[in-house]
Protein backbone atom coordinates (compact mmCIF):
# COMPACT_ATOMS: atom_id res chain seq x y z
CA UNK A 1 0.00 0.00 0.00
CA UNK A 2 1.28 3.43 -1.33
CA UNK A 3 2.00 5.91 1.63
CA UNK A 4 -0.67 8.54 0.88
CA UNK A 5 -3.41 6.86 -0.92
CA UNK A 6 -6.91 5.99 -1.71
CA UNK A 7 -9.21 4.25 0.50
CA UNK A 8 -12.44 2.58 -0.90
CA UNK A 9 -15.18 1.79 1.26
CA UNK A 10 -18.10 0.64 -0.99
CA UNK A 11 -20.08 0.46 2.53
CA UNK A 12 -20.85 4.43 2.30
CA UNK A 13 -21.25 4.48 -1.23
CA UNK A 14 -24.42 6.11 -1.75
CA UNK A 15 -23.78 5.19 -6.32
CA UNK A 16 -25.07 9.44 -6.61
CA UNK A 17 -22.12 9.64 -9.32
CA UNK A 18 -20.24 12.70 -7.84
CA UNK A 19 -17.24 10.85 -8.45
CA UNK A 20 -18.03 9.98 -11.86
CA UNK A 21 -18.52 13.80 -12.90
CA UNK A 22 -15.65 14.86 -10.74
CA UNK A 23 -13.18 12.70 -12.63
CA UNK A 24 -14.30 14.04 -15.95
CA UNK A 25 -12.66 17.30 -14.71
CA UNK A 26 -9.22 16.04 -14.24
CA UNK A 27 -6.71 17.38 -15.81
CA UNK A 28 -4.68 14.75 -17.00
CA UNK A 29 -7.85 13.32 -19.15
CA UNK A 30 -10.33 16.11 -19.27
CA UNK A 31 -13.72 15.10 -20.74
CA UNK A 32 -13.24 11.55 -19.93
CA UNK A 33 -14.07 9.67 -16.38
CA UNK A 34 -11.64 7.03 -15.35
CA UNK A 35 -13.74 6.05 -12.56
CA UNK A 36 -15.93 3.04 -12.86
CA UNK A 37 -19.33 3.08 -10.39
CA UNK A 38 -21.33 -0.33 -10.93
CA UNK A 39 -24.26 -1.50 -8.98
CA UNK A 40 -23.72 -4.95 -7.87
CA UNK A 41 -26.90 -6.37 -7.49
CA UNK A 42 -29.13 -4.07 -9.91
CA UNK A 43 -32.79 -4.07 -9.28
CA UNK A 44 -32.57 -5.89 -6.02
CA UNK A 45 -30.29 -3.52 -4.12
CA UNK A 46 -29.06 0.07 -4.07
CA UNK A 47 -25.37 -1.10 -3.39
CA UNK A 48 -22.64 0.22 -5.33
CA UNK A 49 -19.01 -0.18 -6.17
CA UNK A 50 -16.64 2.96 -7.03
CA UNK A 51 -13.47 1.09 -8.64
CA UNK A 52 -10.31 3.43 -9.43
CA UNK A 53 -6.88 2.16 -10.58
CA UNK A 54 -5.66 -0.06 -7.57
CA UNK A 55 -1.93 0.45 -8.67
CA UNK A 56 -1.47 -3.08 -8.21
CA UNK A 57 2.38 -3.80 -6.18
CA UNK A 58 2.71 -7.85 -6.03
CA UNK A 59 2.98 -8.63 -9.06
CA UNK A 60 3.87 -5.23 -10.47
CA UNK A 61 0.99 -4.09 -12.38
CA UNK A 62 -0.18 -6.81 -14.23
CA UNK A 63 -1.37 -4.80 -17.12
CA UNK A 64 2.23 -3.26 -17.04
CA UNK A 65 3.60 -6.76 -17.30
CA UNK A 66 1.11 -7.57 -20.10
CA UNK A 67 1.81 -4.30 -22.09
CA UNK A 68 3.64 -5.76 -25.56
CA UNK A 69 4.77 -2.15 -26.34
CA UNK A 70 6.02 -1.06 -22.87
CA UNK A 71 3.70 1.68 -23.08
CA UNK A 72 2.38 1.36 -19.02
CA UNK A 73 4.94 3.19 -16.61
CA UNK A 74 4.77 2.80 -12.80
CA UNK A 75 6.33 5.77 -11.31
CA UNK A 76 8.77 5.89 -8.15
CA UNK A 77 5.71 6.52 -5.96
CA UNK A 78 4.00 3.22 -7.06
CA UNK A 79 1.44 5.18 -9.34
CA UNK A 80 0.26 2.83 -12.61
CA UNK A 81 0.37 5.50 -15.15
CA UNK A 82 -1.93 5.80 -17.96
CA UNK A 83 -0.65 4.25 -21.31
CA UNK A 84 1.91 6.70 -22.65
CA UNK A 85 0.37 7.85 -25.66
CA UNK A 86 3.32 7.85 -28.32
CA UNK A 87 3.75 4.14 -27.54
CA UNK A 88 0.46 2.25 -26.99
CA UNK A 89 -1.17 0.27 -29.97
CA UNK A 90 -4.56 -0.13 -28.52
CA UNK A 91 -4.33 -3.69 -28.56
CA UNK A 92 -6.60 -4.29 -25.09
CA UNK A 93 -4.14 -6.96 -22.92
CA UNK A 94 -4.04 -4.52 -20.46
CA UNK A 95 -7.65 -4.25 -20.56
CA UNK A 96 -8.75 -8.07 -20.47
CA UNK A 97 -5.23 -8.68 -18.02
CA UNK A 98 -6.44 -6.30 -15.24
CA UNK A 99 -7.98 -8.63 -12.36
CA UNK A 100 -10.04 -5.28 -11.62
CA UNK A 101 -11.21 -3.93 -14.72
CA UNK A 102 -9.92 -0.98 -14.61
CA UNK A 103 -8.31 0.25 -18.03
CA UNK A 104 -10.52 1.39 -20.97
CA UNK A 105 -9.45 1.81 -24.04
CA UNK A 106 -10.32 3.98 -27.22
CA UNK A 107 -10.25 1.59 -30.41
CA UNK A 108 -10.21 4.24 -32.79
CA UNK A 109 -7.81 6.57 -30.95
CA UNK A 110 -6.22 3.16 -30.48
CA UNK A 111 -5.35 4.68 -27.01
CA UNK A 112 -5.87 3.06 -23.41
CA UNK A 113 -6.90 5.64 -20.72
CA UNK A 114 -6.84 4.73 -17.11
CA UNK A 115 -7.22 6.45 -13.51
CA UNK A 116 -3.96 7.56 -12.46
CA UNK A 117 -4.42 8.77 -9.21
CA UNK A 118 -5.22 11.99 -11.00
CA UNK A 119 -1.53 12.43 -11.12
CA UNK A 120 -1.47 16.44 -11.82
CA UNK A 121 -2.75 16.60 -8.06
CA UNK A 122 -1.44 14.01 -5.92
CA UNK A 123 1.98 14.52 -6.83
CA UNK A 124 1.58 18.19 -5.48
CA UNK A 125 -0.12 16.23 -2.45
CA UNK A 126 -3.73 17.18 -3.20
CA UNK A 127 -6.27 14.57 -3.08
CA UNK A 128 -7.96 12.98 -5.97
CA UNK A 129 -10.94 14.83 -7.82
CA UNK A 130 -13.32 11.87 -6.96
CA UNK A 131 -12.18 11.64 -3.39
CA UNK A 132 -12.22 15.58 -3.16
CA UNK A 133 -16.29 15.45 -3.91
CA UNK A 134 -17.18 12.05 -2.54
CA UNK A 135 -20.44 13.31 -0.05
CA UNK A 136 -20.26 9.97 1.57
CA UNK A 137 -16.34 9.18 2.33
CA UNK A 138 -16.53 6.10 0.51
CA UNK A 139 -13.70 7.55 -1.26
CA UNK A 140 -10.71 9.05 1.00
CA UNK A 141 -7.48 9.64 0.18
CA UNK A 142 -4.71 10.21 3.21
CA UNK A 143 -2.60 7.62 4.89
CA UNK A 144 -4.48 4.67 6.83
CA UNK A 145 -3.29 7.10 10.28
CA UNK A 146 -5.26 9.80 8.72
CA UNK A 147 -8.50 7.62 8.25
CA UNK A 148 -7.97 5.81 11.35
CA UNK A 149 -7.99 9.57 13.04
CA UNK A 150 -11.13 10.42 11.26
CA UNK A 151 -12.95 6.86 11.49
CA UNK A 152 -11.13 5.38 15.04
CA UNK A 153 -11.18 1.16 14.64
CA UNK A 154 -11.45 0.89 11.26
CA UNK A 155 -9.45 -1.83 9.33
CA UNK A 156 -8.16 -1.57 5.55
CA UNK A 157 -7.03 -4.43 3.49
CA UNK A 158 -5.05 -4.03 0.54
CA UNK A 159 -4.25 -7.96 -0.55
CA UNK A 160 -7.12 -9.43 -2.85
CA UNK A 161 -7.34 -12.92 -4.47
CA UNK A 162 -8.24 -14.23 -7.61
CA UNK A 163 -8.84 -18.19 -7.37
CA UNK A 164 -5.05 -18.89 -6.11
CA UNK A 165 -3.34 -15.99 -6.97
CA UNK A 166 -3.19 -12.78 -4.61
CA UNK A 167 -2.67 -9.58 -5.79
CA UNK A 168 -1.78 -6.66 -3.29
CA UNK A 169 -2.46 -3.13 -4.18
CA UNK A 170 -1.42 0.72 -3.73
CA UNK A 171 -4.67 1.31 -3.17
CA UNK A 172 -6.72 -0.45 0.12
CA UNK A 173 -10.14 -1.32 0.89
CA UNK A 174 -12.03 -1.12 4.46
CA UNK A 175 -12.98 -4.23 5.42
CA UNK A 176 -14.43 -5.57 9.03
CA UNK A 177 -12.28 -6.05 11.55
CA UNK A 178 -13.20 -9.92 11.47
CA UNK A 179 -12.31 -9.76 7.93
CA UNK A 180 -8.86 -8.13 7.76
CA UNK A 181 -6.97 -11.48 8.03
CA UNK A 182 -8.30 -12.74 5.07
CA UNK A 183 -7.62 -11.19 1.73
CA UNK A 184 -10.32 -9.46 0.21
CA UNK A 185 -12.37 -11.92 -2.54
CA UNK A 186 -11.34 -10.36 -5.76
CA UNK A 187 -14.35 -12.68 -7.44
CA UNK A 188 -12.49 -15.40 -9.14
CA UNK A 189 -13.60 -18.59 -9.51
CA UNK A 190 -16.54 -17.72 -10.60
CA UNK A 191 -19.24 -20.60 -9.34
CA UNK A 192 -22.62 -19.32 -10.90
CA UNK A 193 -23.58 -17.00 -13.09
CA UNK A 194 -27.20 -16.01 -13.18
CA UNK A 195 -28.18 -19.47 -10.88
CA UNK A 196 -26.19 -21.08 -13.71
CA UNK A 197 -22.99 -23.45 -12.28
CA UNK A 198 -20.11 -22.23 -14.14
CA UNK A 199 -17.66 -24.02 -12.27
CA UNK A 200 -15.32 -26.93 -15.24
CA UNK B 1 -21.95 -15.46 -7.64
CA UNK B 2 -18.24 -16.46 -6.33
CA UNK B 3 -16.61 -18.37 -4.34
CA UNK B 4 -15.62 -17.53 -0.72
CA UNK B 5 -11.61 -17.43 -0.41
CA UNK B 6 -9.77 -19.83 1.79
CA UNK B 7 -8.68 -18.73 5.21
CA UNK B 8 -4.69 -18.96 5.15
CA UNK B 9 -4.08 -21.90 7.18
CA UNK B 10 -0.56 -20.31 8.48
CA UNK B 11 0.92 -17.19 9.64
CA UNK B 12 -2.32 -15.91 10.61
CA UNK B 13 -0.99 -12.86 11.62
CA UNK B 14 -1.51 -10.80 14.98
CA UNK B 15 -4.84 -8.89 14.63
CA UNK B 16 -3.11 -5.93 16.47
CA UNK B 17 -0.39 -5.83 13.23
CA UNK B 18 -3.59 -4.88 11.17
CA UNK B 19 -3.06 -1.25 12.35
CA UNK B 20 0.18 -1.00 9.95
CA UNK B 21 0.09 -1.52 6.58
CA UNK B 22 -2.93 -3.06 4.96
CA UNK B 23 -0.63 -5.04 2.90
CA UNK B 24 0.81 -7.00 5.56
CA UNK B 25 -2.07 -8.78 6.50
CA UNK B 26 -3.71 -11.90 5.78
CA UNK B 27 -1.51 -14.64 4.38
CA UNK B 28 0.48 -13.79 1.02
CA UNK B 29 1.23 -16.94 -1.13
CA UNK B 30 4.05 -16.27 -3.26
CA UNK B 31 5.64 -18.79 -6.15
CA UNK B 32 8.91 -19.01 -6.99
CA UNK B 33 9.84 -15.70 -9.03
CA UNK B 34 6.27 -14.26 -7.93
CA UNK B 35 7.65 -11.45 -5.94
CA UNK B 36 8.64 -7.74 -7.40
CA UNK B 37 12.46 -8.75 -7.00
CA UNK B 38 12.44 -11.77 -8.92
CA UNK B 39 10.13 -10.15 -11.68
CA UNK B 40 12.58 -7.21 -11.78
CA UNK B 41 15.59 -9.56 -12.49
CA UNK B 42 13.70 -11.98 -14.37
CA UNK B 43 12.61 -9.35 -16.53
CA UNK B 44 15.90 -9.14 -18.87
CA UNK B 45 17.61 -12.37 -18.55
CA UNK B 46 21.42 -12.91 -19.16
CA UNK B 47 20.37 -15.32 -22.44
CA UNK B 48 18.48 -12.38 -24.00
CA UNK B 49 20.83 -9.27 -23.61
CA UNK B 50 23.54 -12.07 -24.86
CA UNK B 51 21.31 -13.00 -27.87
CA UNK B 52 20.27 -9.04 -28.30
CA UNK B 53 23.99 -7.94 -28.14
CA UNK B 54 24.51 -10.80 -30.69
CA UNK B 55 22.01 -9.08 -32.98
CA UNK B 56 23.59 -5.76 -32.54
CA UNK B 57 26.90 -6.85 -33.58
CA UNK B 58 25.25 -8.97 -36.50
CA UNK B 59 23.15 -6.02 -37.75
CA UNK B 60 26.42 -3.20 -37.46
CA UNK B 61 28.60 -5.64 -38.88
CA UNK B 62 26.00 -6.26 -42.23
CA UNK B 63 25.79 -2.21 -42.29
CA UNK B 64 29.35 -1.39 -42.69
CA UNK B 65 29.75 -4.10 -45.30
CA UNK B 66 26.85 -2.52 -46.72
CA UNK B 67 28.45 0.93 -46.82
CA UNK B 68 31.65 -0.88 -47.79
CA UNK B 69 30.13 -2.05 -50.94
CA UNK B 70 27.75 0.29 -51.52
CA UNK B 71 29.79 3.10 -51.40
CA UNK B 72 32.53 1.01 -54.12
CA UNK B 73 34.86 0.03 -51.58
CA UNK B 74 34.79 3.52 -50.15
CA UNK B 75 35.88 5.17 -53.36
CA UNK B 76 32.39 7.23 -53.67
CA UNK B 77 32.28 7.42 -49.14
CA UNK B 78 32.63 11.43 -48.33
CA UNK B 79 34.62 11.38 -45.45
CA UNK B 80 33.81 14.92 -44.00
CA UNK B 81 30.24 12.81 -43.36
CA UNK B 82 32.14 9.98 -41.55
CA UNK B 83 30.98 11.15 -38.14
CA UNK B 84 27.28 10.83 -39.28
CA UNK B 85 28.02 7.15 -40.65
CA UNK B 86 29.55 6.04 -37.29
CA UNK B 87 26.29 7.17 -35.19
CA UNK B 88 24.12 5.10 -38.17
CA UNK B 89 26.09 2.36 -36.96
CA UNK B 90 25.87 2.66 -33.42
CA UNK B 91 22.25 3.34 -34.07
CA UNK B 92 22.09 -0.19 -35.77
CA UNK B 93 23.62 -1.79 -32.65
CA UNK B 94 21.17 0.02 -30.38
CA UNK B 95 18.18 -0.63 -32.47
CA UNK B 96 18.65 -4.11 -33.05
CA UNK B 97 19.78 -4.37 -29.30
CA UNK B 98 16.77 -2.88 -27.77
CA UNK B 99 14.22 -4.59 -30.52
CA UNK B 100 15.44 -7.99 -29.00
CA UNK B 101 15.30 -7.04 -26.01
CA UNK B 102 11.65 -5.57 -26.39
CA UNK B 103 10.55 -8.99 -28.45
CA UNK B 104 11.51 -11.22 -26.24
CA UNK B 105 9.38 -10.19 -23.51
CA UNK B 106 6.26 -12.34 -23.16
CA UNK B 107 3.70 -9.97 -24.23
CA UNK B 108 5.44 -8.58 -27.13
CA UNK B 109 7.07 -11.60 -28.43
CA UNK B 110 3.48 -13.87 -28.60
CA UNK B 111 2.19 -10.59 -30.52
CA UNK B 112 4.96 -10.50 -32.47
CA UNK B 113 4.69 -14.17 -33.33
CA UNK B 114 0.65 -14.03 -33.61
CA UNK B 115 1.54 -10.95 -35.77
CA UNK B 116 3.80 -12.61 -38.48
CA UNK B 117 2.20 -15.87 -39.05
CA UNK B 118 -0.95 -13.45 -39.97
CA UNK B 119 1.39 -10.92 -41.96
CA UNK B 120 2.73 -14.16 -44.14
CA UNK B 121 -0.33 -16.31 -44.15
CA UNK B 122 -1.16 -17.25 -47.78
CA UNK B 123 -4.53 -17.93 -46.91
CA UNK B 124 -5.19 -14.51 -45.36
CA UNK B 125 -3.76 -12.67 -48.38
CA UNK B 126 -5.87 -14.55 -50.87
CA UNK B 127 -8.72 -13.62 -48.57
CA UNK B 128 -8.04 -9.67 -48.25
CA UNK B 129 -5.26 -8.72 -50.09
CA UNK B 130 -5.86 -5.43 -49.50
CA UNK B 131 -6.19 -5.37 -45.91
CA UNK B 132 -2.32 -5.07 -45.42
CA UNK B 133 -1.98 -2.56 -47.48
CA UNK B 134 -4.76 -0.34 -46.31
CA UNK B 135 -3.41 -0.97 -42.75
CA UNK B 136 -0.06 0.29 -43.58
CA UNK B 137 -0.78 3.32 -45.44
CA UNK B 138 -3.95 4.64 -42.66
CA UNK B 139 -1.58 3.30 -39.60
CA UNK B 140 1.22 3.65 -40.49
CA UNK B 141 1.15 6.48 -42.86
CA UNK B 142 -1.69 8.91 -42.57
CA UNK B 143 -2.37 8.03 -38.82
CA UNK B 144 -5.42 7.74 -38.41
CA UNK B 145 -6.11 6.99 -35.12
CA UNK B 146 -4.20 10.41 -34.00
CA UNK B 147 -6.81 11.84 -35.68
CA UNK B 148 -8.83 10.36 -33.07
CA UNK B 149 -6.63 12.14 -30.49
CA UNK B 150 -6.84 15.16 -31.69
CA UNK B 151 -6.49 16.43 -35.49
CA UNK B 152 -3.98 19.33 -34.26
CA UNK B 153 -1.96 16.65 -32.94
CA UNK B 154 -2.55 14.84 -36.60
CA UNK B 155 -1.08 17.30 -38.34
CA UNK B 156 1.61 18.12 -36.49
CA UNK B 157 2.46 14.52 -36.19
CA UNK B 158 2.10 14.45 -40.15
CA UNK B 159 4.43 17.64 -40.81
CA UNK B 160 7.48 15.69 -38.23
CA UNK B 161 6.85 12.24 -40.01
CA UNK B 162 6.89 13.25 -43.30
CA UNK B 163 9.30 15.62 -42.74
CA UNK B 164 11.91 12.85 -41.01
CA UNK B 165 11.16 10.65 -43.98
CA UNK B 166 12.22 12.35 -46.23
CA UNK B 167 15.54 14.19 -44.37
CA UNK B 168 15.95 9.98 -43.53
CA UNK B 169 15.50 9.17 -47.61
CA UNK B 170 18.34 11.59 -48.28
CA UNK B 171 21.04 11.65 -45.17
CA UNK B 172 21.13 8.13 -44.73
CA UNK B 173 22.03 7.09 -48.00
CA UNK B 174 24.25 9.99 -48.37
CA UNK B 175 26.31 9.29 -45.74
CA UNK B 176 26.82 5.50 -46.40
CA UNK B 177 28.07 6.71 -49.65
CA UNK B 178 25.07 5.27 -51.86
CA UNK B 179 24.34 8.25 -53.82
CA UNK B 180 26.42 10.57 -55.33
CA UNK B 181 25.87 13.69 -57.51
CA UNK B 182 28.52 14.21 -59.97
CA UNK B 183 29.23 17.08 -62.71
CA UNK B 184 30.78 16.42 -65.73
CA UNK B 185 31.61 20.11 -66.42
CA UNK B 186 32.51 20.45 -62.67
CA UNK B 187 30.14 23.61 -61.51
CA UNK B 188 27.57 22.19 -63.27
CA UNK B 189 24.40 23.31 -63.95
CA UNK B 190 24.16 19.43 -65.71
CA UNK B 191 24.33 17.17 -62.94
CA UNK B 192 24.14 13.09 -62.27
CA UNK B 193 22.52 10.84 -59.32
CA UNK B 194 24.02 7.56 -59.15
CA UNK B 195 23.03 5.10 -56.79
CA UNK B 196 25.61 2.64 -55.99
CA UNK B 197 27.74 3.56 -58.51
CA UNK B 198 24.75 3.81 -61.23
CA UNK B 199 23.44 6.21 -62.71
CA UNK B 200 19.44 7.54 -61.71
CA UNK B 201 19.02 10.55 -63.59
CA UNK B 202 20.34 13.36 -64.77
CA UNK B 203 19.19 16.82 -63.99
CA UNK B 204 20.05 20.58 -64.32
CA UNK B 205 20.61 22.03 -60.84
CA UNK B 206 19.02 25.75 -61.72
CA UNK B 207 15.46 24.49 -62.88
CA UNK B 208 12.84 23.15 -60.34
CA UNK B 209 13.85 19.51 -59.90
CA UNK B 210 17.17 20.65 -58.94
CA UNK B 211 16.88 22.92 -56.88
CA UNK B 212 14.33 20.54 -55.15
CA UNK B 213 17.19 17.71 -55.27
CA UNK B 214 19.66 19.93 -53.73
CA UNK B 215 17.37 21.73 -50.91
CA UNK B 216 15.45 18.30 -49.84
CA UNK B 217 16.34 18.66 -46.23
CA UNK B 218 15.56 22.16 -46.59
CA UNK B 219 11.97 21.15 -47.34
CA UNK B 220 11.97 18.60 -44.27
CA UNK B 221 13.20 20.92 -42.14
CA UNK B 222 10.60 23.89 -42.82
CA UNK B 223 8.05 20.42 -42.53
CA UNK B 224 9.47 19.61 -38.67
CA UNK B 225 10.20 22.97 -37.19
CA UNK B 226 6.04 23.90 -37.01
CA UNK B 227 5.31 20.31 -35.99
CA UNK B 228 8.12 20.24 -33.33
CA UNK B 229 6.98 23.41 -31.84
CA UNK B 230 3.67 22.64 -31.88
CA UNK B 231 4.75 19.73 -29.64
CA UNK B 232 6.60 21.93 -27.92
CA UNK B 233 4.24 24.64 -27.21
CA UNK B 234 1.51 21.78 -26.10
CA UNK B 235 3.91 19.63 -23.82
CA UNK B 236 4.17 23.98 -21.74
CA UNK B 237 0.76 24.49 -22.02
CA UNK B 238 -0.98 21.21 -22.14
CA UNK B 239 -1.98 20.05 -18.45
CA UNK B 240 -2.45 16.53 -19.55
CA UNK B 241 0.64 16.57 -21.73
CA UNK B 242 1.98 18.19 -18.23
CA UNK B 243 0.96 15.61 -16.33
CA UNK B 244 3.90 13.05 -15.66
CA UNK B 245 6.19 14.47 -18.46
CA UNK B 246 9.96 14.15 -18.27
CA UNK B 247 12.43 16.36 -19.94
CA UNK B 248 14.78 13.48 -21.08
CA UNK B 249 12.01 11.30 -22.67
CA UNK B 250 9.38 14.17 -23.51
CA UNK B 251 11.33 17.37 -24.32
CA UNK B 252 14.12 16.26 -25.17
CA UNK B 253 13.65 14.83 -28.78
CA UNK B 254 11.44 17.96 -29.62
CA UNK B 255 14.49 19.79 -28.89
CA UNK B 256 17.06 17.70 -31.17
CA UNK B 257 14.32 17.82 -33.64
CA UNK B 258 14.38 22.07 -34.06
CA UNK B 259 18.07 21.61 -33.39
CA UNK B 260 18.67 19.73 -35.98
CA UNK B 261 16.02 21.74 -38.63
CA UNK B 262 17.56 25.16 -37.60
CA UNK B 263 20.77 24.20 -38.03
CA UNK B 264 20.47 22.61 -40.91
CA UNK B 265 18.64 25.51 -42.28
CA UNK B 266 21.30 27.68 -40.95
CA UNK B 267 23.54 26.21 -43.36
CA UNK B 268 21.66 27.04 -46.34
CA UNK B 269 21.32 30.46 -45.26
CA UNK B 270 25.07 31.13 -44.27
CA UNK B 271 25.61 29.58 -47.98
CA UNK B 272 22.95 32.01 -49.63
CA UNK B 273 23.52 35.01 -47.53
CA UNK B 274 26.55 35.09 -45.77
CA UNK B 275 28.71 33.44 -48.10
CA UNK B 276 29.21 30.56 -46.04
CA UNK B 277 30.23 33.10 -42.67
CA UNK B 278 29.83 31.13 -39.56
CA UNK B 279 29.42 27.97 -42.15
CA UNK B 280 32.10 25.49 -40.10
CA UNK B 281 30.45 26.45 -36.35
CA UNK B 282 27.03 25.75 -37.95
CA UNK B 283 28.25 22.44 -39.36
CA UNK B 284 30.07 20.97 -36.24
CA UNK B 285 26.39 22.22 -34.52
CA UNK B 286 24.62 20.31 -36.85
CA UNK B 287 26.51 17.33 -36.75
CA UNK B 288 26.49 17.09 -33.37
CA UNK B 289 22.89 17.49 -32.72
CA UNK B 290 21.85 14.69 -35.60
CA UNK B 291 24.92 12.25 -33.89
CA UNK B 292 23.26 12.68 -30.38
CA UNK B 293 19.64 12.40 -31.89
CA UNK B 294 21.04 8.95 -34.00
CA UNK B 295 22.39 7.83 -30.62
CA UNK B 296 19.05 8.47 -28.32
CA UNK B 297 16.92 6.79 -30.83
CA UNK B 298 16.77 3.30 -29.52
CA UNK B 299 16.70 4.65 -26.10
CA UNK B 300 13.66 7.51 -25.81
CA UNK B 301 10.61 8.06 -27.35
CA UNK B 302 12.07 8.02 -31.04
CA UNK B 303 12.26 4.16 -30.15
CA UNK B 304 8.42 4.38 -30.87
CA UNK B 305 9.34 4.59 -34.66
CA UNK B 306 10.63 1.49 -34.74
CA UNK B 307 7.57 -0.43 -32.34
CA UNK B 308 4.77 1.31 -34.26
CA UNK B 309 5.43 -0.92 -37.71
CA UNK B 310 5.03 -4.19 -35.50
CA UNK B 311 1.20 -3.17 -34.42
CA UNK B 312 0.44 -3.27 -37.64
CA UNK B 313 0.79 -7.68 -37.13
CA UNK B 314 -1.19 -7.03 -34.18
CA UNK B 315 -4.07 -5.55 -35.96
CA UNK B 316 -3.69 -8.36 -38.54
CA UNK B 317 -3.80 -11.03 -35.84
CA UNK B 318 -6.88 -9.16 -34.56
CA UNK B 319 -8.26 -8.40 -38.23
CA UNK B 320 -8.16 -12.40 -39.42
CA UNK B 321 -9.78 -12.98 -35.94
CA UNK B 322 -12.88 -10.67 -37.11
CA UNK B 323 -13.29 -12.07 -40.56
CA UNK B 324 -13.37 -15.53 -39.22
CA UNK B 325 -15.74 -14.24 -36.78
CA UNK B 326 -14.07 -15.78 -33.91
CA UNK B 327 -15.66 -13.54 -31.62
CA UNK B 328 -15.28 -14.40 -28.46
CA UNK B 329 -18.31 -13.05 -26.07
CA UNK B 330 -17.98 -12.68 -22.09
CA UNK B 331 -18.62 -15.52 -20.09
CA UNK B 332 -21.25 -13.47 -17.80
CA UNK B 333 -22.88 -10.78 -19.82
CA UNK B 334 -21.80 -12.22 -23.58
CA UNK B 335 -20.89 -8.74 -25.03
CA UNK B 336 -17.76 -9.45 -26.81
CA UNK B 337 -14.43 -9.47 -24.86
CA UNK B 338 -12.29 -9.71 -28.43
CA UNK B 339 -11.19 -12.01 -30.82
CA UNK B 340 -11.25 -15.69 -29.98
CA UNK B 341 -7.50 -16.42 -30.87
CA UNK B 342 -6.27 -13.02 -28.80
CA UNK B 343 -8.09 -13.92 -25.68
CA UNK B 344 -6.10 -17.39 -25.75
CA UNK B 345 -3.26 -15.50 -27.00
CA UNK B 346 -3.17 -12.95 -23.47
CA UNK B 347 -4.07 -15.89 -21.57
CA UNK B 348 -0.64 -17.75 -22.49
CA UNK B 349 1.20 -14.33 -21.73
CA UNK B 350 -0.48 -14.67 -18.36
CA UNK B 351 0.86 -18.05 -17.89
CA UNK B 352 3.78 -16.68 -19.10
CA UNK B 353 3.91 -14.05 -16.18
CA UNK B 354 2.85 -16.18 -13.83
CA UNK B 355 -0.20 -14.12 -13.35
CA UNK B 356 -2.47 -17.05 -12.32
CA UNK B 357 -5.82 -15.21 -13.09
CA UNK B 358 -5.72 -15.84 -16.63
CA UNK B 359 -9.48 -17.50 -16.37
CA UNK B 360 -10.12 -13.86 -15.83
CA UNK B 361 -9.68 -12.86 -19.17
CA UNK B 362 -12.76 -14.76 -20.47
CA UNK B 363 -14.90 -12.00 -18.65
CA UNK B 364 -15.31 -8.56 -19.99
CA UNK B 365 -13.94 -5.52 -17.44
CA UNK B 366 -17.47 -4.40 -16.16
CA UNK B 367 -18.23 -8.19 -15.23
CA UNK B 368 -15.42 -8.64 -13.21
CA UNK B 369 -16.28 -5.41 -11.49
CA UNK B 370 -19.81 -6.80 -11.34
CA UNK B 371 -18.62 -9.55 -9.53
CA UNK B 372 -15.84 -8.58 -7.43
CA UNK B 373 -18.53 -6.14 -5.93
CA UNK B 374 -20.77 -9.21 -5.15
CA UNK B 375 -18.22 -10.92 -3.53
CA UNK B 376 -17.43 -7.94 -1.39
CA UNK B 377 -21.36 -8.27 -0.79
CA UNK B 378 -21.82 -11.53 0.24
CA UNK B 379 -18.52 -12.59 1.72
CA UNK B 380 -16.57 -9.67 3.04
CA UNK B 381 -19.27 -6.99 3.98
CA UNK B 382 -22.38 -8.12 4.37
CA UNK B 383 -24.07 -4.98 5.71
CA UNK B 384 -23.38 -3.33 2.43
CA UNK B 385 -26.34 -4.66 1.20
Amino acid sequence: MMGRTMFIDPGRCIGCQACVSACRECDSHRGKSMIHLDYTDEGHSVAALPTVCMHCEDPVAPCAEVCPADAILVTADGVVQQADTTRCIGCANCVNACPFGVPKIDLRAKLQMKCNLCYDRTAYGLAPMCATVCPTGALFYGTAEELRAERPGVQVADTFVFGESEVRTGVAMVVPAERVQWPVPGGLPVVEINGKDVRR
Amino acid sequence: MTEPPEAPAAEQPDPGASAGPAGEAGGRKRGPGSGVAARAAAAVPRSVTGRATLAGFIVSALLILAIVFGSRLLRNFDSALLPYAVATVFLAFGVAYRYTVWISAPGARRLFVQGRRSLFSAENFRRAPTALPKMAATYLGFQKFLGARSHARWAAHQLIFWGCILASLITFPLTWGWFTFTSSTGSGPGYEMRVWGFKILGFDSLNIIGWLMFHGLDVAAVLVIPGASYFLWRRMKDRGAITGQRFAYDMVPLLALIVISVTGLLLTFSSLFLHGGGYEFLAILHMVSVVFTLIYIPFGKFFHIVQRPAAVGMQLFKYTGRQDDQVFACRRCEEPVDTGPYVENLRGTMRDLDLGFDAWAEYCPRCKRVLRGSAYLSQVKKGFK
